[in-house]
């Protein structure tokens, strides 16, 4: 079972994206699916102890997304993610308070220097 | 525990079977499967009352399993299946109960050229059953 705190907080992530960066329903329902993955690699763990986790979302993601998608979308999926944590970090200071900036911004370094095979 | 009220099948629409699988393996209230299926809550609260699997916690709240919930509409738009055999003589599809059926008290009419139309009546239901037939013989109205 997945933490149900981390799908309130990707809703409450959508609902801000498409309210304050007025982002269209079809740019949050991919958004949304983006961040399904990150929901997935989190399971049961609060998304504010992810900088624990033992494999990276790049990682994670060369394992179980779905045959088809090429590095653009790969790229694409790290960027949501990149942008959701920096909105966490920031709405949500103390739960996120043990996940540094650098780390949020390696999310997308990593897979660049890093060849994602799917 | 779920509770199953009513288990007859439900219409399920194209956009839910669509969105379905990608509900996550966690449980949800009515509310958030209803705005992540994109169907309103009344009708999958009436899914709730045709046997979708949920449960019910201390303080009374619906509680519904992505995983399990997706494993029901699948089940749903399988039981909806049409059955893939050809009908034979004498036989035709029922829209009342969804199913192939022997026509009783079937008329044959002639509509133009090959085409005819036997009208008869579902010997499960009652409801009046249609089919157009080619080359209609006496072979196609049901015996007896």
């Amino acid at each position: 079972m997945l933490d149900r705190q981390n799908y309130l907080k990707v809703k409450l992530f959508l609902t801000y994206s498409r309210k304050v960066h007025e982002r269209s329903l079809l740019q949050i329902s991919t958004d949304f699916e983006h961040l399904k993955i990150l929901l997935v690699w989190a399971g049961s763990q609060p998304l504010g102890s992810m900088h624990a986790f033992n494999n990276n979302l790049s990682d994670f993601l060369s394992q179980k997304v779905e045959k088809g998608l090429d590095q653009a979308d790969v790229q694409s999926i790290l960027k949501t993610n990149r942008r959701f944590l920096l909105w966490g970090k920031a709405m949500f200071p103390v739960e996120f308070q043990n996940i540094q900036l650098n780390w949020i911004m390696k999310i997308t370094a990593i897979s660049e220097r890093k060849e994602v095979i799917i | 525990m779920s509770e199953n009220q009513d288990n007859s099948n439900c219409r399920i629409s194209r956009n839910v079977l669509i969105k379905a699988p990608g509900l996550l393996p966690m449980l949800y209230t009515p509310r958030e499967i209803a705005e992540d299926l994109d169907v309103p809550e009344t009708t999958l609260r009436d899914w709730l009352n045709h046997g979708a699997p949920h449960r019910r916690d201390g303080s009374n709240h619906i509680w519904i399993d992505g995983k399990e919930f997706a494993a029901w509409i699948d089940n749903q738009r399988n039981a909806r299946k049409k059955p893939a055999h050809k009908l034979e003589a004498g036989e035709g599809f029922c829209m009342r109960c969804n199913a192939i059926v022997k026509i009783q008290n079937g008329e044959i009419r002639p509509v133009k050229g090959h085409l005819s139309h036997l009208k008869g009546k579902c010997p499960n239901c009652g409801g009046i059953v249609n089919r157009g037939i080619w080359n209609a013989g006496s072979s196609e109205l049901p015996q007896g």
